[in-house]
């Protein structure tokens, strides 16, 4: 009775546009009050105490600091580097700038580790550039949303640093290695379908006779963005920092790339840059903070484990239900941003991997794939919208494109649910 | 944005715990690089730090009306249901923060009438804890003026329209 006022308390206010963070709480706070009628303030001491706990987390650190990261290096001029190398090494031709597109979100999601940031970077360069080639504006969106999803899942990750704060035995660096060839797969499963549509209507056909950028010269200017995912993933591999340590040494790389080298950042827009990540960070943590008020009361009201019993009694198996998972993550994705899905679907869901013995690092991968389709799928399509309204055309414009890239994209994640040594395999061999 | 030519005071805190965060992190490492020492002990700054980030953060998120929520039927459908959805979402948000800020503060008394110090710094606890109703409140405050700057929005799209409610709770 409590846990049917709880979620149905929750999803009225969730659904009437209250905040996510204050639909939780407040559905949390309800519920353990009602559990409680007879304590004093009706137990609802537990609420401040689990919302304090539930931010105060060191790994949490990284989360703020891979939001300022991506700030910055949307602002240091890396991104329109990294294109004319991108381009100077693939050649001109039908397809070629779809390809870049998807290769320099793929480097930058080396760099920063959330999807609008690297689609506000790879649009702000890309959209007009594809426009002058004779692509059309939706086409163009939809591959710089879709590409951008690819950033989740490539480390550094700011859904796998929330997983891993949630889910205890994912520790950040496993999940970060577990990313990279489900992130590259997810890449290359975009690049097929946006080259080939890009051939078959000759779009970027208008760009073949230009010149090719000197290979040598683009490389030596787009050497500063090439070489921050190597230190901050060489940086934590080697064991010289931890993950928030890698970020904050690429704050620093990045401020100094942007203030001295391009001089595409100027001293008096440092505190508007970190301000904004402040705001981009909290959005996200405050969520996560009162999440922990919900998932209190979920744990206390013992609601979770009947219905992961229900579930495995049903007879679906291990892959049906990971199947219906998905199809639910995928249907929620559309409407909800992806990492307060995280939130509220991971204390319901970590019964069933127990009950089904999934292993928590591939679990996680599989979740954030679910979850980066649904960054480019619409009507709620974060990554998408920043795109659109780059490009100047409405978000429904682009569904006849971006149908073919969540096709691919949802193969890839196909294939990570039934290899899941695609997952796997990296961080056994580094040894997490 | 109109963000830039008026700071807030959360602005501010937030902007400076941010800085703050990066510069004790990269003392970190460089210290251990050169000292072979660690001084684990700023982790418990570090982590207030995080903490102020957020609710200040937030506060400043209330003002500007960025806080995460499904827009599909806010920003939908006629402006009469625009109007009764930007209000119950206030008011929600302004009660819960308050409720929040009385539950918080009464851990915080605990905290200072109790004398509880902190793990690591053995700073007195309510140094810390003080700040969550103390921006609760501000929070509060602010998704109040936001709405209040959106009626004003809403009511020059439909003219026709007399604004009948109050703008703040």
């Amino acid at each position: 009775m409590t846990g049917a006022v709880l979620f149905a308390l929750f999803a009225v206010l969730m659904f009437a546009g209250v905040p996510i963070g204050v639909a939780l709480g407040a559905g949390g706070m309800v519920a353990i009050a009602l559990a409680n009628a007879d304590a004093q303030y009706f137990g609802l001491l537990a609420a401040p105490q689990n919302f304090y706990a539930g931010l105060a987390k060191y790994p949490l650190l990284a989360l703020p600091m891979f939001v300022l990261v991506g700030s910055i290096f949307d602002r240091s001029g890396v991104a329109q580097r990294l294109v004319t190398f991108a381009i100077a090494v693939v050649g001109r031709g039908p397809g070629m700038l779809a390809l870049v597109a998807i290769l320099v979100a793929m480097i930058l999601g080396g760099i920063s580790g959330s999807g609008p940031a690297n689609a506000a970077a790879v649009g702000g360069v890309m959209i007009a550039a594809m426009s002058r080639a004779g692509y059309p504006a939706p086409f163009s969106a939809s591959v710089v949303g879709a590409a951008a999803a690819t950033d989740i899942l490539i480390p550094p990750s700011i859904a796998f640093i929330v997983y891993s704060v949630m889910v205890p035995g994912a520790s950040v660096p496993a999940m970060f290695a577990a990313g990279m060839v489900p992130g590259v797969l997810a890449g290359l499963a975009l690049i097929v379908p946006a080259v080939l549509i890009s051939r078959r209507h000759g779009f970027g056909a208008a760009e073949k006779d230009q010149p090719r950028p000197p290979l040598f010269k683009s490389l030596r200017e787009a050497s500063w963005g090439l070489a921050a995912p190597v230190l901050i993933l060489g940086g934590m591999r080697l064991g010289w920092f931890t993950p928030t340590e890698a970020a904050v040494v690429a704050v620093f790389y990045g401020l100094f790339v942007g203030l001295v080298i391009h001089r595409t950042i100027g001293w008096d827009d440092l505190f508007e840059i970190f301000r904004e990540a402040a705001e981009l960070s909290a959005v996200i943590m405050i969520v996560l903070g009162l999440a922990s008020i919900f998932a209190y009361s979920v744990n206390t009201l013992g609601l979770a484990d009947p219905a992961a019993r229900f579930i495995t009694a049903s007879g679906l198996g291990s892959t049906g239900t990971l199947l219906l998972v998905l199809v639910v993550l995928l249907v929620v994705g559309m409407f909800l941003d992806g990492v307060s899905i995280f939130m509220i679907f991971i204390p319901l869901l970590m019964p069933l991997v127990v009950a089904f013995q999934w292993d928590v690092v591939w679990f996680g991968v599989i979740l954030t794939m679910a979850l980066a389709i649904g960054q480019f799928t619409p009507p709620l399509a974060v990554n998408l919208m920043v795109s659109c309204k780059m490009a100047g055309v409405p978000l429904e414009s682009s569904i006849p494109w971006v149908t073919w890239l969540v096709v691919g994209f949802l193969v890839a994640t196909l294939l990570v649910v039934f290899v899941p040594e695609l997952a796997l395999w990296l961080p056994r061999s580094l040894g997490y | 944005m109109s963000s830039k030519k008026k700071r807030t005071p959360e602005d501010w805190i937030a902007a400076l715990s941010m800085m703050a965060l990066c510069l004790i992190t990269m003392g970190n490492v460089v210290v251990r690089y050169l000292t072979d020492e660690s001084f684990a002990s700023t982790e418990e700054l570090s982590i207030f730090l995080l903490v102020l980030t957020t609710m200040a953060g937030a506060a400043s998120a209330a003002l500007r009306n960025t806080h995460i929520r499904i827009e599909y039927f806010l920003l939908s459908g006629s402006s009469g249901r625009r109007r009764m959805l930007a209000i119950l979402g206030t008011v929600a948000t302004v009660v819960f923060f308050l409720v929040l800020a009385w539950l918080s503060g009464r851990m915080a008394w605990d905290d200072f009438r109790y004398g509880e110090v902190s793990m690591g710094l053995e700073v007195p606890r309510w140094v810390y804890t003080t700040w969550v109703p103390a921006l609760s409140l501000v929070i509060a405050i602010r998704a109040g003026q936001a709405l209040r700057r959106e009626l004003g929005e809403l009511g020059e799209l439909s003219k026709q329209r007399e604004p009948g409610e109050p703008g703040e709770p």
